[in-house]
């Protein structure tokens, strides 16, 4: 709207311009009494020379770099032309004519505005500057029409003509073309599209294939022997065989377990972010919770209604409500940069995640695109842009600090259990309050003598191992020991020279201190640890044995005094370097040694100001003058201890929070610190206007975006979904581009077959599984790969008319579970945490876990080298089809990847028992049906048998022999190619 | 063997082994990413005549202090201690204000280097034998105050957003020179701040990941999953050739003469000629002992960063595009980064300036730097002022320096200046889009030009900034 409104004066402005200049021409050419006085034209004249020496030459050499239509409007100002300066720029007016002190291009150029200098390069020349002024005062006379700012400018569709693409038509409701099954519907519209052409269909796969390709498409897994060994010869699916197969395959939770993670390509899913390495204790509920909606055929609608506004639905039933508030997950899962300091800056990045990602995985639009300026393709003015950021800015995402963090709540719990909690409640602050006035009474030496002691008690400024920033895989225990806090760290003892832990008081005050470090002894502990010191004074370096005791009161060492500055470096930094052994540490004491220091503290995350005695900044070495106090408090403590392990089991889940309704303004150019006019909160205008879904005043209007995403009458939704299933199981979406259904992306090959199949998924109940089903059971599913033809080839190479079969390559998920399979180690636990509740960050991450893939630790920082290599999706950004490639450090991977090698080795063990004494040739057979599904033919077999003859004939040597023809195997085509 | 293949494009699409974006879709023509102007045989398809082949960055992780280095202010000395007042980044992002604070002086004497005569601290004074290769860039500039936010940038021009990572783009552009080897590598990266995607492919095909060679914190210089050294490599060769030939029957079963399978197929060959053939470009064990002393290998304080160049050097020597030689560490205030204990910047500066100096002594003896640039530089500088009156500077990205060496920068040269304190660029300006810009221009890239379509837009590596400085291009 505004943008047409404004090209329409500049062409009219330009136009008189033009008729201005054209008559002054004339008359000064032709007539002897002009209509507009010589003197004038004298002066125009002048203006226009002042212009030409002046006023081009510093444009062109200091200006139209950035504000050209040759390159780009930066700022959305054009100076390469009279009307590009007319139009003024995302600011406003450029040039108020005959008021230089007035014109934002003066102001800029002045460098008298903190926001606004230019050229960024420096500032001008004095004398240019002036130029600039006196050409503005004098009327800004400018000749230049060349590039009108038309002529280069991309102008997206308008909202008004939004349904001359086709995807913001509304639904066409398509007959069937066929009056028989569903199935045949999906052949009707394709086998119509191939007649045109003129190809014929290929024929159907041999009855073996089809199970394979059943087995591996609905749950990602190969089928058992046992399902290859009925009828392998039968050229042809034994089609009653198959809709029983497709029937108990939809219903198994394998079924659920990859629809689930193929969903979670499109929402990002991870378990922890870029930085820092932190964990999302809790994101696998929402994985568990597309499991179990996947595997009971959720009606999607409601699902994105759950994904969308899951917190604000409250169900009766405790269990659904549950699942509706873990689903408010998806919201939650972004990759944010936490650290950056500008937190306006920040929450609209928080919130354009939100909004790229919604609009990916349900709409197929890039939303993103209008956060700086209209969308320049689609129909999403920036104005819609910031009234769906409304509605998202009306809910807490994050809490604030240096690092901002991420919001959890404790889930609903079935009324005993929420009981069960709330005693435990009560029950430690019954604890906590009888141990406060016990320890008002007792000498503060008992106190010391119980095994867990807390932080607030000891002196100075105390950094307890839970507060430390780590670096690597780190594990909390109080195995051993009197501990400090929340137990101790150690290292594992792996990853050496890769973990750090860094203890860093807040606000230390200046001044000198102790500085003590407390740890726990045993035999497994190195005998060199590494401990650095940054303070004022630099960097010190102290190697600790902890296999000794702590020298002091048994649970400190001193590492030295130092000075520390006001925000000077004040930190220790505790690394497993080189060490020889377990790298323990508990807490880092900063005890303040000048006399009448005021210290900050206890804890680190407190800000009241303490003042201690610092005369008698320890504890006094422990005697028992009260043992049964002592003995009473211990019990309290343990039992204080057990209480809170209780409480920390009352699951949590990850979410953003309603806060109240806010409406917020356009962004110029996407910046957080350049407003223009508050729009109000609503949805996408070109895509779906329903006078039934509208926000009222009072609430953020999550829950009315959900339904407007989720209507059968939003054109995308439906279509974007039914494209994705389709694309799942054929290998390409009727729309190619999966994620993006705007004027960018690839049209339908089949727009009609599109529409059908929405509507089906429509009037089916939003049923993933019967789509699934129709699709799977059509003629188009079951054709063999072959071979095409020359006139194939060239009329349709990628087989985007589906008259053949297409070539799948398994997800490494799948490649990952078949081996497993193949060595049987496969674990079908289902369900669960994915991370140890100690793992802090992520990085170097390791662990031996063979449950399925989906179970894996997904973490940002620390991808499977062979998830990496193999095509993983980017779990940082919605992913509607992986990227298929073929490159070198795959088949690096197949050969020497440590996992795959132990995978081979594990499964050669399997099958040596086999081996002994056996038949060679029935071997290579069960290893040929295991792997690949099918016997070897006589050319395998020879080769296998060769590999194995080769060398000695010792026992060991024909385990690595067997190891290798295993790995071979599974780096052959077959085992991760399907035809 | 299976035939030839039919359909050119998609082997290039496939195979990791093909040519670079702009090589590729000058030899297919008619391609968005190369522009009209992009004839098949000018310029080898490239947008421009290049200036160099490659480029090593030595990344100085944490912020190295522009003016105890190579931006010299001896204002700064004569005013030690006065009050001052600055916009200063971190206060400004959080209040919108300018602050006051104490000027400090550098600790390190400067002194005037080579014909060029340039200043630079005794902090480098070995680098600065070198001065007059180097094109110092004084008036450079970026985003974010932070190390998560500036070191994203550095790498992948963006604070925040998921983004290829520089040498992930330059490999896009100009694929690989040597197929035997990964085109980009970050050699010993920090696992922090970012960590893998500072060479992380994003949205690009994965086959423009870098590589990481070792880490940091470790003394082992290698690449996952290259070798296996639990099986005498006769015994290897026998199951690659077992694999191949298991291929070969598979293949001819299908009868389909499917192209991505017939790609899958070569790669296996292609990884084998990598196993044989990087491990000797990793192996340093034949490196002459005055080589090895020109690094600095012979002492304990240069070695490890000394050893890093070595690596790179063979490594531009084998072609390989972007090598990065990163100095740093895992933890949350990686190496440079001294807020307090401003004294510390000499021990790193001596862990790294004599590699630094054996590196461009050694490019230039084998005539290496003529089509290889260097750059040098951190994520961004540091404040002329102390940090709360304290011994240490606060990060600065409003005004550092960088510098660049051979691939046709004008060599003693100085671009931009700061202001009389060195606090924030006032003359020739470099935004870190800028330097990107130029160094891609170097390369023969248009950055106007290297786009990649992502979800419905083009993107690049420069966003919709970025001007090439043709006053540094000699």
């Amino acid at each position: 709207m505004r943008d047409e409104d404004s090209l329409m004066q500049h062409r009219s402005t330009m136009l008189i311009l033009a008729l201005f200049i054209a008559c002054c021409c004339l008359e000064w050419l032709g007539s002897s009494k002009p209509i507009y006085g010589l003197d004038q034209l004298e002066r125009a004249r002048e203006q226009t020379q002042f212009f030409e020496n002046r006023i081009r030459p510093a444009l062109v050499q200091y200006c139209v770099e950035c504000h050209s239509t040759q390159t780009e409007a930066s700022g959305g100002l054009l100076l390469d032309s009279r009307a590009g300066w007319q139009a003024g720029g995302d600011s406003g007016t450029a040039i108020v004519i005959g008021e230089p002190s007035k014109s934002r291009l003066l102001i800029a150029m002045g460098y008298n505005d903190s926001k606004l200098k230019m050229p960024p390069d420096g500032r001008l020349p004095q004398e240019t500057i002036d130029s600039f002024s006196k050409w503005i005062a004098n009327g800004a006379i400018d000749p230049r029409t060349a590039n009108e700012p038309t002529a280069g400018l991309q102008v997206g569709l308008q909202v008004e003509r939004a349904q001359d693409h086709w995807a913001y038509c509304p639904l066409a409701s398509v007959e069937s073309l066929s009056d028989e099954s569903k199935k045949s519907s999906i052949d009707s519209f394709i086998n119509a599209r191939l007649a045109k052409d003129n190809i014929a269909p290929a024929p159907s796969v041999s009855h073996a294939l089809m199970v394979r390709r059943l087995y591996f498409d609905l749950t990602g897994l190969p089928p058992p022997v046992s399902e290859l060994q009925t009828p392998l010869e039968a050229d042809r699916p034994i089609d009653a065989d198959i809709e029983q197969m497709v029937d108990r395959l939809l219903m198994s939770p394998e079924f659920g377990e990859h629809f689930a993670r193929k969903w979670m390509d499109v929402v990002r899913y991870a378990e922890s972010v870029t930085l820092r390495g932190f964990v999302l204790p809790q994101a696998w509920r929402y994985r568990d919770y597309l499991i179990q909606a996947f595997t009971k055929d959720r009606p999607f609608d409601q699902m994105i209604q759950e994904q969308v506004a899951g917190d604000l639905l409250k169900h009766d039933d405790i269990r659904e409500r549950r699942l509706q508030m873990v689903a408010t997950g998806f919201l939650a899962l972004g990759n944010t940069n936490l650290e950056t300091q500008d937190k306006a800056k920040l929450e609209m990045d928080y919130v354009d995640e939100q909004l790229e990602v919604m609009g990916h995985a349900f709409l197929g639009q890039t939303i993103g695109c209008a956060r700086c300026h209209d969308h320049k393709f689609d129909p999403i003015p920036t104005r819609d842009y910031y009234a769906m950021a409304g509605i998202m800015r009306s809910s807490v995402a994050l809490e604030h600090d240096n690092v901002s963090k991420w919001i959890e709540q404790p889930l609903p719990l079935p009324f005993d259990e929420e009981s069960h909690f709330n005693r435990l409640t009560t029950e430690l602050a019954d604890v906590n309050k009888h141990i406060g006035s016990l320890k008002k009474t007792a000498n503060k030496n008992v106190i010391d003598d119980n095994r867990v002691i807390s932080v607030k008690e000891l002196a100075g400024v105390v950094v307890d191992s839970q507060d430390a920033k780590l670096v690597g895989s780190w594990t909390v225990s109080n195995a051993v020991g009197r501990v400090i806090g929340n137990g101790y760290i150690h290292d594992e003892n792996t990853g050496k020279g890769k973990k750090t832990a860094t203890f860093e008081p807040s606000n230390l005050l200046p001044g000198q201190y102790e500085v003590r470090m407390a740890y726990t002894a045993s035999a497994n502990r190195a005998t060199n640890a590494i401990a650095r010191v940054f303070s004022a004074d630099g960097e010190a370096t102290v190697l600790i044995n902890q296999q000794k005791a702590p020298p002091e009161d048994d649970l400190w060492i001193s590492l030295g005094k130092y000075r520390f500055e006001k925000d000077g470096q004040a930190f220790v930094l505790v690394t497993n370097e080189q060490t020889d052994g377990h790298v323990v540490v508990d807490a880092v004491q900063f005890l303040p040694l000048d006399n009448g220091a005021t210290v900050v503290g206890p804890t680190i995350a407190g800000n009241a100001q303490t003042k201690l005695d610092a005369k008698s900044p320890r504890t006094e070495p422990a005697t028992k003058t009260d043992a049964k106090l002592a003995k009473q408090l211990k019990e309290l403590e343990s039992q204080k201890k057990k209480l809170e392990s209780d409480l920390s089991e009352r699951p949590r889940f990850i979410t953003i929070v309603e806060k109240s309704p806010i409406d917020i303004p356009i962004h110029i150019r996407g910046d957080v610190h350049n407003l223009a006019e508050i729009v109000p909160r609503g949805f996408l205008t070109a895509i779906l206007n329903d006078s039934k879904i509208t926000i009222p005043r009072d609430s953020s209007g999550r829950v009315e975006l959900a339904r407007w995403l989720s209507s059968a009458k939003n054109p995308l939704t439906a279509r974007v979904y039914a494209n994705r299933v389709w694309s799942w199981l054929m290998g390409q979406g009727i729309v190619p581009s999966i994620n993006n259904f705007g004027t960018t992306g690839v049209a339908p090959t089949h727009p009609e077959m599109l529409d059908w199949l929405a509507n089906e998924l429509i009037q089916s109940g939003w049923s993933t599984k019967h789509l699934v089903r129709i699709i799977v059971m059509s003629d188009a599913y079951r054709r063999k790969v072959t071979k095409p033809s020359e006139r194939e080839e060239r009329i349709d190479p990628s087989n985007t008319l589906y008259w053949r079969g297409h070539v799948r390559r398994l997800p490494i998920e799948s490649i990952r579970d078949s081996m497993l399979l193949v060595s049987g180690e496969l674990d079908r636990t289902r369900g669960g945490a994915s991370l140890k509740s100690t793992t802090k960050a992520d990085y170097d991450y390791k662990h031996d876990s063979t449950r399925r893939s989906i179970y894996q630790p997904l973490l940002r920082n620390s991808l499977p080298q062979l998830f990496e290599s193999f095509d993983f999706a980017d779990s940082s950004v919605s992913i509607g089809q992986r990227p298929r490639t073929t490159v070198a450090t795959q088949a690096l991977d197949l050969l020497n990847n440590p996992w795959v090698v132990a995978r081979s080795k594990a499964a050669a063990k399997r099958y040596q028992a086999k081996l002994v004494g056996g038949d060679l040739d029935s071997f290579v057979q069960n290893l040929y049906l295991d792997c690949f599904g099918r016997p070897p033919t006589t050319e395998e077999l020879i080769a296998c048998h060769a590999f194995l003859a080769d060398g000695s004939s010792s026992s060991a040597d024909q385990t690595v022999l067997l190891e290798m023809l295993i790995q071979a195997l599974f780096a052959a085509i077959d085992f991760r190619y399907l035809d | 063997m299976p035939p030839d293949f039919t359909n050119r494009r998609q082997l290039l699409q496939y195979t990791a082994c093909g040519f670079g974006a702009l090589a590729a879709n000058a030899m297919l023509a008619g391609s968005q990413t190369t522009g009209a102007s992009a004839g098949p045989n000018r310029f080898d398809g490239l947008h421009h005549r290049a200036r160099a082949k490659r480029i090593i960055f030595l990344f100085m992780q944490g912020g190295v202090s522009q003016v105890d280095s190579f931006d010299y202010k001896p204002l700064l000395a004569d005013r030690h201690g006065e009050m001052h007042t600055f916009d200063d980044a971190r206060q400004l992002a959080k209040t919108g204000k300018p602050t006051e604070h104490h000027l400090m002086r550098s600790p390190w004497k400067f002194q005037q280097y080579g014909h060029s005569g340039r200043w630079v601290s005794e902090l480098f004074s070995k680098s600065a034998e070198h001065v007059d290769d180097m094109c110092l860039l004084h008036g450079m500039h970026t985003e974010g105050v932070a190390h998560g936010p500036a070191t994203l940038f550095l790498h992948c021009g963006s604070t925040n957003f998921v983004r290829p990572s520089f040498g992930s783009w330059v490999l896009y552009g100009l694929g690989p020179e040597n197929q035997n080897l990964p085109g980009f590598v970050s050699i010993a990266p920090s696992v922090g701040n970012g960590g893998p995607r500072n060479y992380g492919n994003a949205f690009l095909p994965p086959k423009f990941q870098g590589t990481k060679i070792g880490g940091a914190g470790s003394a082992s210089l290698t690449i996952d999953s290259l070798t296996r050294d639990d099986l005498p490599r006769q015994s290897q060769s026998k199951q690659v050739e077992l694999i191949q030939q298991l291929n070969r029957a598979q293949w001819n079963r299908r009868g389909t003469h499917d192209e991505e399978l017939e790609a899958a197929i070569q790669s296996h060959e292609l990884a084998w000629r990598m196993q044989q053939v990087a491990p000797e470009v990793l192996d340093m064990t034949n490196e002459s002992a005055a080589t090895m002393e020109m690094y600095g290998l012979d002492n304990p304080k240069t070695r490890s960063y000394g050893e890093r160049c070595l690596m790179a050097r063979r490594m531009c020597e084998a072609g390989v595009r972007f090598i990065q030689v990163n100095y740093g560490d895992n933890s949350a205030n990686p190496a440079w980064d001294q807020h307090s204990n401003l004294p510390k910047h000499a021990d790193h500066a001596e862990a790294v300036d004599k590699p630094i100096a054996g590196l461009l002594q050694d490019l230039k003896q084998r005539g290496l730097l003529e089509d290889t640039i260097v750059w040098w530089g951190s994520e961004f500088g540091r404040t002329p002022y102390s940090q709360e009156n304290g011994t240490g500077r606060d990060h600065n990205p409003r005004g550092f320096t960088v510098w660049l060496a051979g691939g046709g920068f004008k060599p003693g040269y100085t671009h931009g200046q700061t202001d009389e304190f060195g606090f924030q660029g006032v003359e020739g300006r470099v935004h870190m889009h800028d330097l990107h810009a130029t160094l891609l221009h170097q390369l023969g890239i248009d950055h106007k030009r290297l786009t990649f379509e992502h979800s419905g837009r083009n993107f690049r590596l420069t966003d919709v900034h970025g001007h090439v400085v043709d006053k540094v291009i000699s």
